[in-house]
C-alpha cells in the first residue's frame, strides 16, 4: 500500500488524523488532552515531513517518532504556538529569539558541511541543502525547506469555496492547471454533478499542454547544467513559443483562470502549434542523441533505485524514470486518448531527461485526439456540506487535494503537492555522485518548492 | 554533431518591433547610466515560481537580455539591483534583509509582480511577514510577462 498523505483536522471533539493511503482511508480521533499517536515514519519514511508537520501546526505528538525537529517553524518563529488550530487567528506574528536548527551531522576525520542556499545563486526559489563532504564526495544532504511557507491552507479557511480560487491557480505557477482541476473536481463533487465529456477532455488537453511546456523548459535546463547551452536555447525558444500558444488560448502565459466550466478551445490553432513542435522535437531528440558527451554525465547519475522509489512513495516523472508504474492519468478516460505510460529503467538523470522527451511526444498525441466541439457545461454554485478528496497528474507528479466544507465554508483544506513526497526521497540519489553533480541532479527532478511548502 | 552544422540557420525567431525597439533604448540607456552593465540579484522572498519563470525566460533567444550588458548574477556583491518577487514570507525575512545588505551602495530594489506591493491574490496570514525594504521601481502583473519586465527595465533606467 502507498501512503499518499496523512494530516490532521481539528474537529469540535477533537484533533482527527487522517492518512489516505492508495486503496483506502483511515481516521483516528484524538482527545484533546491526549494528542498522541503512533507514528507512521517506520513504514512509510515519507510521513516524516507530514509529521513534523501536523507536530508544528497542531501540536500533536508522535510516539516513537525519531524525527521530532520543527519543520515550518524555522528559527526566529515562535515555537509554543499551533496555528492550524481553530482557535488561532492571530495574523501578526512576531520574531521570537534565534534557535538555531539541529542539523543532520556526520562525523569523521575531515568531514565538513556545505550549506548552500536558502537563496541560490541562479533564478531558482527559495530553499536549503545542506551537504556532508568528505573531499568532492556527498556523504550525506538533507533537504530543508518551508521557507516559502505561506500558510495557504490557513488563508482558505472559513472561506466560500468559489472565494479561493485565485489564491489555488496561485499556489505553484508550474502546476496551476493542474491544481485548478483537482479543485474544480472536488467543486464538481460537493454540488454532486458530473463534468460532461467534452469539458473532460478539454481540461485534459490544458493539462497536457502546461505539461509540454514544464517539460520543454526541463530538458534545456538540464542539458545547460552539463554545459550544453545550446540545448537551452533551443529548449526555451519552444518553451517561449507554446507558451505565447498557452495565452493565445487561455488569455494567459501560465493559465492562470484557464479552467472553467465554459471553456472554449481553439483546437486548430493548437493543432498546427503541435506539428510544429512534433517536427522541432524530432530534431531535438536525434540532435541531442548525437551528443556523447551530454550522455557521459547523464547516465550513472542521480540514480533514484526503484526499491527507494516504491519505499518513499514516490510519485510523478521521478517514479515512472526508476520504473515505477504510477500516474494518476492511467485510466480508462484517458487510455481513450492514446495515453501511454512512459517508463524508464534505472532512475538516472539520462531516464529522467528521456521520460521528458517521451511525455511531450505522447502528450501532443494526446491533445490532439482529446479535441472536441461539444459545448456542454454545467454550473457550479451550490456545495454540500461534506468531505472531498480529489487527485490530477501535474507535470511534476500526483497532487492530491482535500477539502472539507462546513455551513458552506471551507473549514479544512489540504494539499499534498507531489514535490512534498519526492524532495524526501531526494537525498537517495546523490550517494555516489560529488558535489559539482548536485545542480544536475536537482533540475532532472525539477520540484516544486512553493508547492511542498505552501 | 557535424551532420546537423548546415541546419543550425533553420529555425528562426517570430521577430517583435516593440521589443526591439525598448532593447535599442534600454541598452543605450545601460551604457549611459551603468558603464555599459547592470547586474541584478534575483531573490524570491516567497512566490509561486511564475515570477521566476518569467525572468528565466528573458534569457531565451526572443528576449536574450544578456546582450544589452544585463545580466543576472550569483551574488548580491556583485549585484546593482535586486530584483525581488513573492510576499515576503516569515520564514525568508531575515535572508532577505541579510542579502540586501551585501549589495554594495548604491543600491535599487526593483519589485516583480503583484505580490511585492499588496501580497496579490494573497491574504495576510500568520507567516507571511510582507515586504518592508525601500522599493526603487515597481513592475506589476500576475506575473509581468517578459514584455513587461523590459518596459519595466525601461522605466527604471530612465527614473534614476
Amino acid at each position: 500500500m502507498r501512503l499518499i498523505a496523512r494530516f490532521a483536522q481539528e474537529l469540535p471533539e477533537g484533533i482527527e488524523i487522517i492518512d489516505v493511503y492508495d486503496k483506502k482511508v483511515e481516521k483516528q480521533l484524538l482527545d484533546f488532552n491526549d494528542l498522541t499517536i503512533k507514528t507512521l515514519t517506520h513504514k512509510y519514511p515519507a510521513a516524516i515531513w507530514m509529521e513534523r508537520k501536523i507536530q508544528d501546526e497542531f501540536g500533536v505528538e508522535f510516539i516513537d517518532a525519531f524525527d521530532t525537529r520543527t519543520l515550518v517553524k524555522h528559527e526566529y518563529f515562535p515555537k509554543d504556538i499551533f496555528p492550524m488550530r481553530k482557535s488561532f487567528t492571530q495574523k501578526e506574528l512576531s520574531f521570537s529569539s534565534f534557535e538555531p536548527y539541529e542539523w543532520e551531522k556526520i562525523e569523521g576525520e575531515g568531514v565538513f558541511e556545505v550549506g548552500v542556499g536558502p537563496i541560490h545563486a541562479g533564478i531558482i526559489e527559495p530553499g536549503h541543502f545542506h551537504f556532508s563532504q568528505a573531499g568532492e564526495e556527498i556523504l550525506h544532504l538533507e533537504v530543508r525547506h518551508f521557507y516559502k511557507y505561506r500558510a495557504i491552507e490557513k488563508m482558505c479557511e472559513n472561506k466560500h469555496p468559489l472565494a479561493i480560487r485565485k489564491i489555488i491557480e496561485r499556489v505553484s505557477g508550474n502546476e496551476s492547471i493542474a491544481y485548478q482541476i483537482a479543485y474544480f473536481d472536488i467543486l464538481a463533487q460537493a454540488s454532486q454533478q458530473e463534468f460532461s465529456d467534452s469539458l473532460k477532455r478539454k481540461f485534459a488537453a490544458l493539462l497536457e499542454f502546461e505539461r509540454i511546456i514544464h517539460h520543454l523548459n526541463d530538458i534545456g535546463f538540464i542539458a545547460n547544467d552539463v554545459g550544453f547551452s545550446a540545448a537551452l536555447a533551443l529548449g526555451s525558444k519552444l518553451s517561449e513559443e507554446a507558451r505565447r500558444v498557452f495565452e493565445q488560448i487561455t488569455g494567459h502565459r501560465f493559465g492562470f483562470g484557464a479552467i472553467q466550466t465554459n471553456l472554449v478551445i481553439d483546437f486548430s490553432y493548437l493543432n498546427t502549434f503541435l506539428d510544429y513542435l512534433q517536427k522541432e522535437l524530432s530534431f531535438f531528440w536525434e540532435w541531442i542523441n548525437d551528443i556523447p558527451s551530454v550522455w557521459d554525465r547523464f547516465d550513472i547519475t542521480g540514480k533514484l533505485s526503484k526499491e527507494k522509489a516504491i519505499k518513499y512513495g514516490v510519485v510523478g516523472v521521478a517514479a515512472r524514470a526508476s520504473g515505477v508504474e504510477i500516474d494518476v492519468r492511467n485510466n480508462d478516460f484517458y487510455q481513450q486518448f492514446h495515453y501511454k505510460m512512459q517508463l524508464g529503467k534505472k532512475g538516472e538523470v539520462s531516464d529522467r531527461f528521456k521520460l521528458r522527451f517521451l511525455e511531450i511526444f505522447n502528450s501532443i498525441a494526446m491533445i490532439k485526439s482529446l479535441q472536441t466541439n461539444g459545448k456542454e457545461t454545467i454550473e457550479l454554485s451550490h456545495f454540500q456540506d461534506g468531505q472531498y478528496m480529489a487527485r490530477s497528474e501535474s507535470s511534476i507528479g500526483e497532487l492530491f487535494f482535500y477539502i472539507k466544507i462546513k455551513n458552506n465554508l471551507i473549514d479544512r483544506l489540504f494539499i499534498r503537492d507531489p514535490s512534498f513526497i519526492n524532495w524526501q526521497a531526494f537525498h537517495t540519489t546523490i550517494y555516489n555522485d560529488i558535489i559539482a553533480d548536485f545542480p544536475l541532479i536537482n533540475k532532472s527532478f525539477d520540484l516544486s518548492y512553493a508547492g511542498s511548502d505552501l | 554533431m557535424i551532420r546537423y552544422w548546415g541546419k543550425r540557420f533553420q529555425t528562426t525567431l517570430q521577430e517583435d518591433n516593440e521589443i526591439q525597439v525598448i532593447k535599442q533604448e534600454l541598452k543605450d540607456l545601460i551604457k549611459k547610466k551603468f558603464g555599459g552593465s547592470l547586474a541584478i540579484r534575483m531573490v524570491d522572498s516567497g512566490s509561486c515560481n511564475a515570477c521566476e519563470a518569467e525572468c528565466n525566460a528573458l534569457s531565451n533567444p526572443y528576449y536574450n537580455l544578456e546582450e544589452l550588458g544585463i545580466h543576472f548574477v550569483a551574488s548580491p556583491r556583485h549585484a546593482d539591483v535586486m530584483f525581488l518577487s513573492g510576499v515576503m514570507t516569515f520564514n525568508m525575512y531575515h535572508h532577505v534583509i541579510d542579502c540586501y545588505n551585501q549589495i554594495p551602495a548604491p543600491k535599487y530594489i526593483i519589485a516583480i509582480g503583484d505580490c511585492v506591493k499588496n501580497l496579490g491574490v494573497f491574504e495576510k496570514t500568520y507567516a507571511i511577514r510582507g515586504n518592508d525594504l525601500p522599493i526603487t521601481h515597481y513592475i506589476l502583473g500576475c506575473p509581468p510577462s517578459p514584455k513587461e519586465i523590459l518596459k519595466g527595465l525601461l522605466e527604471f533606467a530612465k527614473k534614476v
